[in-house]
């Protein structure tokens, strides 16, 4: 058990000091410890990204850290994929959220960092990318049941796609509550297309988890 | 505290030149010609004796010194090249080399804008005390030469109360901006020697220098006397030439350079006289007649073209430059005060300014803002960025990363973003916070933080205390030199 242990804080610890080689060397010492690939990721690779998420909104860490961090835990995910595959181990996560770039809009930098921080605070999220088309927002808020749907422009020209993804929503039935961020994006347009508005990545899970009732 | 010293040229910027290389030689040999012909008047019997002692053809009637030609240049190539202007912590030691930059307040203003009422009243000495402690606190700022005269202390020894006042509250280099008189320089030098163990180790170690003005036009003045007594103890003084553009200088940017010019070798002759081979800087802060009223401002753009002039000459005669300079007519640290300190600063750096001062006064140099001066540091911040220029390597243009992210991806998840992203700018009172989140915290402008920002370093920052039988033998000094210096 020691040893499981000693594993899970070398995962912690190498996300949370930048480590890109150690993290992945410890990832598949976990898998050839026994140590279960969900273990790994919540009680250690989370744990360190938790750790770098408040480090960068206390303005202890920098954005260019947070993503390299972010980047580390994703090449570790998928060391530990096919074994999670093969257990049919699931994730525990607060909700689903739906989570992409309108049609029309390529900017995905913002978005890729709210995500970050979304996964980092317990999300599951389904990034469906940039200049994504109206309809995989709906689609995939229907196969996930999605809690919570997330949709970013960064261009005034974009920023009205935002309505047609809720009206979408709606239309289709999801009932959803949407999350509207980026540059081009104010609170009252927020209000006014029926979302909620989330001006940056460090407050896009307080957000989400007050959408859900779960508090702040 | 502070920072490693910031580089110009670092990775081979080029400096600014305001004027062809002919032109600069062309107010080098008119200013011969003026000290030559017209000659310079010397009020200081001592530098007249210098003088006439060294071939110069001097009236003592009319005080007028005609000086050689030939023992000026010989004078100007005896001025050391590079020197350390040391402090009494020798971590903030400066080191003048010609590649490095560096920023110094200024004197004397008489008024200062409270901290806590945003009231302008009379200077104390607890504000030359604050704002020492600030200077020693801020990583980007090197000497320390006191913002404001404080009333309250005996008008004649003003400047020693200062200067205590100074080392007991900023371990970095100190600068007097307002010693006038023999009998100050030799108080003063004495409580530096204190200071640093002797004058045999203040001469290796000037912890003071001495701004020393001439007078235009074409006037060396009694100032001169304390200046002698800097240079005698190896202590620099800065040979400042403040030609009033319209006044009391010709009113074209050549004429009023020509003639601070003349001014600066002609002192620097006396000076190598007195000490051969002694420390010296070049030192300009030229002002500008409004011409509309009158008026006299610092900050208008042929009074800056004149500093950036200033700047090549003392280039032309490879000596250190301190630039007095960013200056405003503003009342309040204010979009004006901005604007008018940033070009000012930023043209003298440009130059190839080892130094400037300025920070902190409004008003032509003569209110003291704590508020504007966190902002002229934070300035001098982005300045000192862009000044270093960049490196141009095969680490810095890295092939192997563009390729490997590609079309369309981003570097912010790269090592060597990474490795890298620490050399960025940071700010330290410049928001650049989302309109929600800077409107959660108050809506707060640069001045605000500022204010916030220099309360909060008065709060928390303690200089190392002098030593107790140093202290006490500067108070005895201070008490020696009321008595000593003339009322």
């Amino acid at each position: 058990m020691a040893d499981k242990q000693s594993i899970l804080m070398e995962l912690e610890n190498g996300i949370k000091n930048l480590q890109q080689e150690a993290t992945v060397e410890a990832t598949k010492r976990a898998l050839e410890a026994g140590v279960s690939p969900v273990e790994a990721i919540e009680q250690g690779l989370a744990k360190g990204i938790r750790v770098v998420g408040e480090k960068y909104e206390k303005k202890e860490m920098f954005v260019v850290e947070l993503i390299y961090a972010a980047s580390i835990m994703e090449e570790a995910i998928k060391i530990l994929e096919p074994e999670m595959k093969k257990s049919k181990e699931k994730r525990h996560s607060i909700a689903t959220v739906v989570l992409g770039t309108v049609s029309g809009d390529i900017h995905d930098i913002g978005k890729n960092l709210v995500r970050i921080m979304l996964e980092a605070g317990g999300f599951e999220v389904h990034d469906i990318g940039k200049d994504a088309p109206t309809e995989n927002f709906v689609s995939t808020a229907k196969e996930t049941s999605a809690g919570i749907v997330g949709a970013s422009s960064l261009m005034t020209t974009t920023v009205e796609v935002q309505k047609e993804v809720i009206d979408a929503l709606r239309t289709a039935g999801v009932n959803a509550p949407v999350m509207v961020g980026g540059a081009a994006v104010s609170e009252e347009w927020a209000k006014e297309i029926g979302a909620t508005y989330s001006s940056d990545a460090g407050s896009a899970v307080t957000t989400a988890k007050g959408l859900l009732g779960k508090g702040g | 505290m502070a920072k490693e010293p910031m580089k110009i040229g670092q990775f081979g910027m080029r400096r600014f030149e305001v004027m062809e290389p002919k032109n600069a030689e062309a107010i080098h040999v008119n200013s011969l010609k003026l000290l030559e012909t017209m000659g310079i008047k010397v009020i200081s019997g001592e530098g007249r004796r210098l003088l006439k002692d060294a071939g110069a053809e001097v009236d003592d009637k009319t005080k007028i010194a005609k000086i050689p030609g030939d023992l000026v240049k010989e004078s100007m190539k005896k001025c050391p090249q590079e020197f350390t202007m040391a402090a009494r912590n020798p971590k903030n030691d400066i080191l003048l080399d010609g590649k490095h930059c560096y920023t110094c307040t200024d004197g004397v203003g008489l008024s200062t804008i409270d901290l806590e009422t945003g009231e302008r009243r009379g200077s104390t000495l607890k504000d030359v005390a604050d704002s020492a402690k600030i200077v020693d606190y801020l990583p980007m700022m090197h000497m320390y030469n006191p913002l404001v005269t404080p009333l309250e202390v005996p008008k004649h020894a003003h400047t020693i109360h200062e200067f205590l006042a100074s080392l007991e509250n900023c371990e970095k280099h100190f600068t007097t901006g307002s010693t006038y008189q023999r009998e100050e320089a030799i108080c003063e030098i004495k409580m530096a020697a204190a200071v640093v163990g002797g004058m045999k180790e203040l001469k290796q170690r000037p912890i003071i220098s001495n701004l020393t003005c001439t007078t235009s036009p074409m006037v060396l003045g009694k100032t001169t006397d304390a200046a002698i007594e800097f240079s005698r103890a190896g202590c620099p003084p800065l040979l400042m030439a403040m030609p009033l553009i319209g006044a009391t200088a010709p009113m074209t940017v050549a004429g009023a350079t020509l003639l601070g010019n003349a001014q600066v070798i002609a002192l620097a002759t006396v000076l190598q006289l007195a000490a051969p081979g002694s420390p010296l800087c070049y030192s300009t802060e030229p002002m500008a007649m409004d011409v509309q009223s009158g008026l006299f401002e610092g900050l208008f753009p042929a009074a800056n073209m004149v500093r950036a002039a200033h700047v090549q000459m003392a280039k032309y005669y490879k000596i250190p430059i301190f630039v007095g300079g960013w200056g405003t007519c503003s009342k309040a640290p204010d979009v004006q005060s901005g604007y008018e300190k940033a070009f000012s600063a930023f043209i003298a750096y440009l130059s190839g300014a080892d130094m400037t001062s300025g920070p902190g006064l409004l008003e032509n140099w003569t209110v003291l803002s704590f508020e504007q001066l966190i902002i002229d540091h934070e300035m001098f911040t982005m300045m000192a960025d862009m000044l270093k220029g960049f490196p141009v390597n095969d680490d810095s243009m890295p092939l192997d990363v563009i390729m490997k992210v590609g079309h369309e991806g981003h570097y912010m998840g790269e090592k060597h973003t990474l490795d890298h992203f620490r050399q960025m700018w940071q700010p330290m009172v410049t928001d650049g916070q989302t309109y929600k989140v800077w409107k959660a915290a108050g809506s707060k402008n640069a001045v605000e933080h500022a204010k916030d920002k220099a309360k909060e370093i008065l709060k928390t920052h303690t200089p190392e205390p002098l030593a107790t039988d140093v202290k006490k033998d500067l108070v005895v000094l201070v008490a020696e030199g009321e008595r000593s210096i003339p009322h």
